[in-house]
């Protein structure tokens, strides 16, 4: 018999190092700097937001990262990017999870490795994954219905930290073509 | 065990108390001060050093604290003692039919924190919560007790905006109400030691 944990056991958790380069980060933080917006209901998170992020080709060098790490054929359906500072964090039962397998891409843009600013995929609750700060990083997680994720507390003892990720869902892309056709 | 707890002269005009109760800004709280003589600190202490303590961490917590059953025979003594001392009190001022409390011990060193949260879950019976601050060898430099003002729309949180911060002085009692809207942290300690009695009044 297969167990729900099997199957969970067998989809990837990752992190490929140095995914991007600073200067393309600095360059990828600079054009997300003015699309920021504050996010602060303090029991689920406290945060900034950038929402529909539209970067072709970044896209397009994760999409090939993700397909060498999951073996899938993925498209781009959401992107945005958060910046935490200190003080900041976003909670579990914020997260969205899905009814679905999608592929979560997280690619570290933060300007220098903060420490303790993790993020924690968890399922039932239970941490099972961490992707520490690591500038340059790319975290590559096939989410599913039973994950949450986390971005723990930056502590007030890092004055000027920021830290900073884009996040890039992706589905297979056969998937996505079909739900994008009613709105063609 | 001698008497722990005491209700000194602040306790004596109920009536403003429950004024005082009701009126709190953001959420109904209250601040009392010298719950514990002098004299019997270093037997406090004594209770409290001797409860194991384990590290617990989540995506909203950094602490060190007691198991939620106190082991030792004492610190239940010490947790039944401080129910029957002011839970009939609390009862009256606060309008709650308070009967019982639990305790567990917390230590909050550099770098610990409680995010925001409101207490109230169904079906645990929470009615009140407390923290007692014990006095610390190393003050803690943060780690106030932050109120939140809440502000919903057809039952939905839209608002949550940091409206009072308690700071966490030795021999120091804060009891606040518990509900949906109840939302308060724990900030994190930046210097020292924050050490802690806490929990909750249930009927």
């Amino acid at each position: 018999m297969t167990t729900l944990d099997e199957l969970f056991a067998g989809r990837a958790a990752t992190i490929v190092p140095e995914a991007i380069g600073p200067t393309v980060a600095a360059e990828l933080r600079a054009r997300l700097a003015p699309r920021y917006a504050r996010y602060e209901l303090r029991d689920r998170g406290s945060y900034e937001i950038a929402t529909n992020v539209d970067e072709p080709a970044v896209f397009a060098a994760l999409g090939d990262l993700a397909h060498q790490v999951t073996g899938r054929t993925l498209a781009v359906f959401e992107a945005r990017a958060v910046r935490l500072g200190p003080g900041d964090y976003l909670l579990a039962h914020h997260d969205r999870p899905d009814d679905d397998v999608p592929v979560e891409l997280m690619l570290d843009l933060s300007p220098a490795s903060v420490p303790g600013a993790e993020v924690h995929y968890r399922q039932r609750g239970k941490v099972y994954f961490r992707v520490a700060s690591r500038p340059g990083s790319l975290s590559v997680v096939e989410r599913g219905p039973t994950v949450t994720c986390n971005h723990t507390y930056v502590s007030q003892r890092h004055a000027g930290a920021s830290v900073v990720r884009l996040i890039v869902r992706l589905r297979d892309a056969a998937h996505t073509a079909n739900e994008r056709s009613p709105q063609r | 065990m001698t008497a722990m707890w005491r209700l000194g002269p602040a306790w004596q005009d109920e009536a403003r108390l429950a004024k005082a109760w009701r009126e709190a800004e953001p959420f109904p709280h209250l601040v009392f001060e010298d719950v514990v003589a002098d004299e019997d600190m270093a037997a406090l202490f004594e209770i409290v050093e001797d409860e194991p303590v384990d590290r617990y961490e989540g995506d909203i917590l950094a602490f060190d604290a007691t198991a939620p059953e106190a082991v030792t025979e004492a610190m239940r003594g010490l947790r039944d003692e401080f129910s029957a001392v002011l839970a009939p009190a609390l009862a009256r001022i606060t309008g709650k039919a308070v009967r019982r409390a639990d305790m567990r011990a917390y230590a909050y060193r550099v770098g610990h924190y409680l995010l925001p949260h409101a207490d109230h879950q169904d079906g645990l019976g929470r009615a009140l919560a407390f923290a007692y601050y014990l006095p610390s060898p190393e003050p803690p430099v943060g780690g106030e007790l932050e109120l939140f003002r809440c502000t919903l729309a057809d039952g939905e949180l839209v608002a949550t905006i940091p409206d009072r911060r308690i700071a966490p002085r030795g021999n120091r009692l804060v009891v606040f109400d518990v509900s949906d809207v109840s939302l308060h942290q724990v900030c994190e300690v930046l210097g020292g030691l924050r050490i802690s009695l806490a929990g909750w009044f249930y009927p």
